[in-house]
């Protein structure tokens, strides 16, 4: 089992249209970002999260993920886009192949699957993930 | 995801970048760059002289960014200065009151 690249999860395409995942900022859905070793075989049919393969509770990883803050979704050029600010896991002592965003307000659907191309290691320090830039040809998820 | 006849496009994903430390936390520096490059973002193909005006308020805002996080910091070493003398650990609390 190995990752095998970032997918944005086909029920995720579904579950907009049914309204089910809400990005506006405050009272929209709550989205998370776990983190996993490299046993998980992720793909676009992924439908939700797993803690198959996730980090365990330690090095200040906390079981489930780290919870996003979510950017009320806007048009650029006439592409819908989502943004979340970074994440940090501070004072981390870990090291992660890859992470899953999922909503945890709507039952732990997947959203997508973001391969980091390989070991990231923290010891003592941050682990951080950068999202791209907040633009129609960058955003993290973009809807042409 | 299309609709209608003749649009083309979908849903896709954006790349997502893993910057990590060991025995040490990312710079001011890193944080301010991070800050400026997602409140102003400059496209490479940008209108000259928008572009021109982006970079040039961009480099005036930096300053200011990375004097403000580092206010942050400091405020925050404060707060946990006061917290160790709380809890009676004056040597913890004066090892980060010299981090200030």
């Amino acid at each position: 089992m190995a990752w095998t690249g970032d997918f944005l999860c086909d029920t995720f395409k579904r579950e907009i249209l049914v309204a089910l995942h809400d990005f506006t900022i405050t009272t929209g859905s709550v989205f998370k970002m776990a983190l996993y070793d490299n046993t998980p075989s992720f793909t676009a049919a992924t439908t939700g999260y797993t803690v198959t393969g996730e980090l365990p509770a330690a090095g200040n990883y906390v079981t489930g993920g780290e919870t996003l803050t979510n950017v009320t979704p806007t048009l650029d050029t006439g592409v819908a886009i989502i943004d979340f600010p970074d994440l940090v896991w501070g004072t981390a002592t870990f090291t992660a192949y890859g992470g899953m965003i999922y909503n945890s307000t709507a039952g732990t659907e997947s959203v997508c699957i973001l391969d980091f191309s390989g070991a990231k290691t923290a010891t003592a320090g941050d682990f951080t993930v950068q999202f791209p830039a907040y633009v129609a040809a960058t955003a993290i998820i973009r809807i042409a | 995801m299309s609709i209608g006849q003749g649009n083309s496009g979908g849903a896709q994903l954006g790349g997502i970048k893993v910057v990590t430390t060991s025995n040490e936390g990312l710079s001011v520096d890193y944080w301010t760059d991070r800050l400026l490059e997602r409140i102003v973002y400059v496209a490479e193909d940008s209108d000259s002289v928008i572009k021109e005006q982006a970079l040039a308020f961009k480099a005036q805002i930096r300053a200011v960014i990375f004097t403000y996080i580092t206010h942050a910091i400091k405020s925050d070493r404060t707060t946990l200065h006061g917290l160790l003398l709380q809890k009676g650990e004056p040597q913890l609390a004066d090892i980060i009151r010299r981090l200030n």
